[in-house]
């Protein structure tokens, strides 16, 4: 049995230094992006920001508009843009296929058809007090209804397979889809409006009123995603491998399905819907970094902020003072983006 | 101190996929599972591994019923390593190797580069999973099962440091904690020398108080590696024991559907099967 010794004396020196870790060094750098991407987008906008005056106490109405609108909608934009690309992470990561995606399981889809549903039938802007919570609400309803349905079904007649899930996902968001459609065909002209522009995506109605308990909510349900890393990867292998290595697979499905839903839920819900954020993300931090979870998870985090940021500040400079539906911006980089990295990339 | 399967009967998809079969796997040797093709001798594996819920019969683990054992305690206690697909994310070997380790990770280390030293993997190590050929997958995968299971050695008492890291050290440690190699097919897609490599490796493992079992489609190799061969077919167990007892042409003809002659090769010492 002859022994490579210095292959492997090679290997020590240079390939154990513990690549996919979470001391990933990449992780700075994104970090350092989200930062670079956070200064940007307060800096810039509508209105020019004369920091220094703001900093000695005048200008107050410029610095108003900093505090109470430009800074939550900025927050909102991260959030986001975050948990959009944590959650697609963790959907390809548990559906073990590349081309996963928060919209693919239905929740966006009944979201959409939350949103839509009360846009149309709702009392609108009238309601009283409770009307800027309605929208949102009838959103996280439509998302967590679809998903528990998704769920139910699955499990009573697939055994919970991930192949049962991904075909009723798709099945589900067709129906959604009708559901949209009937709406769309039912508002008047205004609520059309309305209802385009959500079902486009848009953080211009962030404040911090409706910010913070959509970030407490969404940090609730993102924030396990990122301590099953590690089962992820080894789901990777197989069902069967990742429970011979100890993990349970099946709470592990539903741990993820149920976070990644409630997580994006929350953020379509104060939102809309953002298209390719999920998607593309962690493609680009795979990349970067390597497809261990313990670096796509958080990476993916910070990617998404910075870019979803990026994307809403060209939303509302590009053609300011009017803005344009921010998947315009996110689908416009996000499709010739992902073209680009299928024909890159070598057979994986 | 076994892995024991008693009675064990299994139903998948309407299928009786074992009848009644009793099995037991003890540490320190080496059992060979043969067959011919749908046999149950996955199912077998799988059902031992505690993947597959039984319909009938129970398995114990050092006496105790698999079910009631933690799935990460029982990762602790025995792997499995089955056929290799494509992993659907772009993984480095060492990546992969590094997911069968449930030990602390200050252990890692060692542990890695001496399973990959073991099995000759270090050319491999800082390449991508995906881009190795079947046989190269397969044998990161035997290097992953064998990691799983691989326990730091008792300090051995002082010798030279060159001979101490040599492959070939013994150090029998009559405390060491039992464990279960459950392999399907390892030598599937192996060349000659990795396959011998991969049997001698699962022979050696009886040294560290592994129990192994695998599952084998040649017979050839089935007679010289393990110290007992359990003949399966059709969902139940026709024979167990030394391959002299089971290797019979009759019964193997029978069951195979075709001539089977064994013969003791006289200048190698051991079985040898032809068809």
């Amino acid at each position: 049995m002859p022994i490579n010794r210095a292959a492997v004396d090679q290997a020590q020196e240079t390939s154990l230094g513990g690549s996919s870790s979470v001391r990933n060094p990449a992780l700075w750098l994104l970090a350092a992006a989200l930062c670079g991407a956070l200064a940007l987008a307060l800096a810039v906008g509508a209105m020019p920001m004369p920091f220094r005056d703001i900093l000695v106490g005048e200008a107050a109405f410029q610095r108003q508009v900093l505090v109470e609108i430009r800074a939550p909608r900025v927050a909102l934009a991260g959030l986001v843009g975050a948990v959009l690309a944590a959650s697609g992470a963790a959907l390809q990561g548990l559906f073990r296929n590349p081309l996963a995606d928060p919209g693919l399981i239905g929740v966006s889809g009944g979201a959409a058809l939350g949103a839509v549903a009360m846009i149309v039938l709702g009392a609108g802007p009238s309601a009283g007090p409770w009307a800027a919570y309605a929208l949102p609400l009838a959103a996280m309803l439509g998302a967590m209804l679809v998903t528990l349905f998704l769920w139910g079904f699955a499990s009573r007649y697939g055994q919970f397979s991930i192949v049962t899930i991904l075909l009723v996902g798709i099945a589900v968001n067709a129906l959604t889809a009708v559901g949209v459609g009937a709406f769309q065909y039912l508002s008047d002209d205004g609520q059309l409006r309305t209802l385009t522009f959500w079902l486009m995506g848009s953080f211009g109605r962030a404040s911090w009123p409706a910010v913070l308990p959509a970030a407490l909510a969404m940090a609730a349900a993102a924030t396990p995603l990122f301590l099953v890393a590690r089962a992820l990867d080894l789901l990777q292998l197989g069902e069967s491998e990742a429970f011979h290595l100890g993990v349970e697979v099946r709470s592990l499905k539903r741990r993820i399905i149920l976070c990644a839903a409630a997580a994006v839920g929350a953020g379509v819900a104060v939102s809309g819907i953002i298209g390719f954020v999920g998607l593309v993300v962690p493609h680009l931090v795979r990349l970067l970094g390597g497809a261990g979870h313990c670096w796509v998870l958080p990476g993916s985090a910070l990617l998404g902020a910075a870019l979803t940021i990026l994307a809403d500040l060209l939303a509302r400079t590009i053609a300011a003072p009017a803005e344009i539906p921010l998947s315009l911006v996110t689908s416009a980089l996000g499709a010739p983006f992902f073209l680009w990295l299928i024909a890159r990339a070598r057979p994986i | 101190m076994t892995l024991r399967a008693e009675k064990v009967s299994l139903q998948l998809g309407g299928r009786q996929a074992l009848k009644a079969v009793s099995l037991e796997v003890t540490p320190g040797t080496v059992t060979a599972l043969i067959g011919p093709n749908g046999a149950g001798k996955s199912s077998l594996l799988r059902i031992l591994s505690g993947e597959l819920k039984l319909c009938e019969g129970r398995v114990t683990l050092d006496g105790q019923p698999l079910h009631l054992f933690q799935v990460r305690e029982l990762a602790r206690l025995r792997s499995h390593m089955g056929q290799s697909a494509i992993i659907a994310f772009d993984f480095l070997v060492e990546e992969v190797l590094a997911m069968g380790w449930l030990g602390r990770p200050a252990d890692f280390r060692p542990a890695l580069l001496d399973v990959v030293a073991r099995c000759d993997l270090g050319a491999l190590l800082g390449q991508h999973f995906n881009r190795l050929s079947s046989g190269e997958r397969q044998r990161v995968q035997f290097a992953r099962a064998l990691l799983q299971v691989w326990r730091r050695k008792e300090a051995a008492p002082a010798e030279g440091g060159a001979s101490h890291t040599r492959h070939g050290r013994r150090c029998p440690d009559a405390g060491r904690e039992a464990r279960y190699l459950l392999l399907d097919e390892p030598t599937a897609n192996l060349d000659l020398r990795h396959e011998l490599l991969a049997l001698r490796l699962a022979r050696r493992a009886r040294e560290d108080n592994l129990g192994v079992l695998m599952v084998l489609h040649d017979l050839n190799l089935a007679a010289r590696f393990a110290d007992r061969v359990a003949l399966l077919a059709d969902g139940a167990l026709i024979s167990v024991g030394a391959p002299e007892e089971v290797f019979r042409d009759e019964a193997l003809s029978g069951l195979y559907g075709t001539k089977v002659f064994v013969e003791r090769h006289r200048r190698l010492n051991r079985l040898v099967v032809h068809t």
